[in-house]
């Protein structure tokens, strides 16, 4: 019977031999494989040592908490600003500082950044 | 994606690293796919021991580390008398149904192999991976050492720093021969160490002579922990380390070898590992330590010595992971969701709820109640079955206490935690359910 639950519980609708593009396709955590997706886009073009703050759009404290995070983990070696911490958003002049700006979700263009980087997920900007 | 394999792959340094102990002759009663793994499970120790000592220190991780588990090893290994220990026959029947061998054979592999295609398939994986286990191990690899400024930097309190460092130096390890943190191959730790705790119980437990009652108690086992796994996405996280460790230092003591030292230190060094591996693992060790002492005091004489080889491992694990911390000033021992002293018992009747809410969402509570079932109908219980029902009873009391710690309503945090930390009560139902068994005419 246990056994028999473990398989039925398998993500069988999405394909078993469908490799998954991140490791939280078939996740009750949703809103985590288009970030993921975006931020492995974004790794090898942000130089490291370069400050970067992740953010969503329009945007959310609790979700760019998590991004801070997912950043963290994702983007090794980057100083990771903090969009939102504890559901409390960043000021606007600390985040003014950072190099880099990684966006989940549409967002316009805006003076002051330069786009290198677009996907259905989102888009990645040098600020300055 | 080489990377990945490469990462996969580091993991046949640890049986090398354990090999200096389990090769003692005192082990061949285990057979020698058992042995391995085990091997594999003191090699981990190990090297997440001298990893965290030469952090304490302010070396930085090379290839010394390697040598210096393995001379650990051979250190451990002198302490095992070198005449041969009596070990007590067992009453139990020799050998049992081939077919029912077969059959429970059969149910291990199959929940193996749906662990396998759940974590293949994403759909086990844990958030705990991608938000502390992953990035502290990707950190030290980088650092080759455990990065105290990492660890103290400021809005990086959620890596919850005081956490035991073995999966961390595990993981740390292996990307440092494969030159990066392959975040996919960490997750299939999930059904690899299931496999691993598959192969030593069934080689410990077959050891009482009732291969048929050793075959089912795993397949038991197995069966509720990868549905349990599955379900409550533990891949990539610590709670399959936890388990391993957990699963086979109490199977050891169970069986007809646990009076003798080579089995002692071998429970000892494996139950350091659930003390490296997660919090509740020291409790747990605690716990396994009392319990025998008090429940088999033959086996047990000296008492002394023999809590001495049962916990002086993981006392020395622990202590060494405190000492770095205290001497880094990031952390002073393990901290709480609320006073230590301090329990809301006017939270009891919505834990009791939100628990029961978990286990149930976990295919309607099944991994704990057919191991519950089945022990139910296993006949009288034996006093050898008492260890792993007091340590289930003991350990439940802990995480409920820790629970009613918390002054905030802990609904959430149950309801994140309650059927991954619980799930070693369905291992040891499974355990009791074979001690009981292995009494019954």
């Amino acid at each position: 019977m246990l056994a028999a639950f473990s398989i039925a519980a398998l993500p069988f609708s999405r394909g078993l031999l469908h490799v998954p593009q991140t490791p939280y396709d078939a996740t009750d955590a949703t809103s985590t494989p288009p970030a993921w997706i975006l931020l492995a886009r974004a790794e090898p073009l942000i130089p490291k040592g370069a400050s970067v703050v992740i953010r969503t759009e329009p945007a959310d404290a609790n979700n760019d908490m998590y991004l801070h995070r997912f950043g963290i983990a994702l983007l090794p070696g980057r100083k990771i600003v903090a969009a939102a911490l504890w559901g409390v958003p960043t000021p606007p002049e600390e985040l003014a500082a950072a190099d880099w700006e990684v966006v989940v979700g549409r967002t316009e263009s805006s003076p002051g950044r330069r786009l290198v980087f677009s996907a259905p997920q989102g888009s990645v900007w040098r600020r300055r | 994606m080489k990377a990945g394999w490469v990462w996969l792959a580091s993991f046949a340094v640890y049986p090398l690293l354990g090999a200096p102990l389990l090769a003692h002759a005192a082990f061949r009663r285990f057979g020698w796919t058992a042995r391995a793994v085990l091997a594999g499970g003191v090699g981990a120790v190990l090297l997440s021991w001298t990893m965290t000592a030469f952090a304490l220190a302010g070396w930085q991780w090379s290839f010394l580390l390697v040598v210096a588990s393995a001379g650990v090893a051979f250190a451990i290994r002198t302490l095992i008398p070198r005449v041969s220990e009596p070990v007590e026959d067992d009453a139990g029947e020799a050998g049992g149904s081939r077919a029912l061998v077969r059959i429970a054979h059969l149910l291990t592999v199959t929940s193996l192999a749906a662990a396998f295609a759940a974590t293949f398939a994403a759909r086990s994986t844990s958030t705990d991976l991608l938000l502390f286990w992953g990035p502290k191990a990707q950190q030290f690899a980088g650092a080759r050492t455990i990065d105290a400024a990492f660890l103290g930097a400021p809005h990086l309190e959620y890596l919850h720093v005081y956490y035991p460092p073995l999966v961390t130096n595990v993981f740390a390890f292996n990307a440092m021969i494969a030159g990066r943190f392959p975040w996919g191959a960490a997750t299939l730790t999930f059904p690899l160490l299931l496999a691993a705790t598959a192969v030593a119980l069934f080689g410990i437990l077959s050891t009482t002579r009732r291969t048929s009652a050793a075959a089912g108690a795993t397949a038991l086992a197995i069966s509720a922990l990868a549905l349990q796994g599955i379900r409550s996405a533990v891949a990539g996280n610590a709670e399959p380390f936890l388990l391993f460790f957990e699963v086979t230092a109490v199977a050891l003591l169970l069986t007809p070898a646990a009076g003798t030292t080579a089995v002692q230190i071998l429970a000892g060094c494996l139950l350091a590992g659930a003390a490296s591996a997660k919090v509740e693992g020291l409790p747990f060790a605690l716990a396994v330590t009392v319990l025998f002492l008090l429940l088999e005091r033959r086996r047990a004489r000296p008492a002394w010595r023999a809590a001495l080889r049962l916990l002086a491992p993981a006392l020395v694990s622990v202590a060494t992971w405190f000492a770095f911390g205290m001497t880094r000033k990031i952390f002073y021992g393990y901290q709480g969701y609320g006073r230590a002293s301090e329990f809301h018992w006017d939270h009891a009747a919505t834990i009791l709820t939100a628990v029961g809410i978990a286990l149930w969402k976990v295919s309607y509570a099944l991994p704990f109640a057919v191991p519950l079932l089945v022990f139910l109908l296993s006949g009288r219980p034996g006093r050898r079955s008492l260890i792993p029902l007091g340590v289930a009873a003991g350990i439940t009391a802990f995480l409920l206490l820790a629970y009613l710690q918390n002054p905030l309503d802990p609904s959430l945090w149950i309801a994140w935690s309650a059927a991954r930390v619980l799930s070693p009560v369905t291992a040891l139902l499974a355990l009791a359910s074979f001690s009981a068994a292995e009494r019954a005419p």
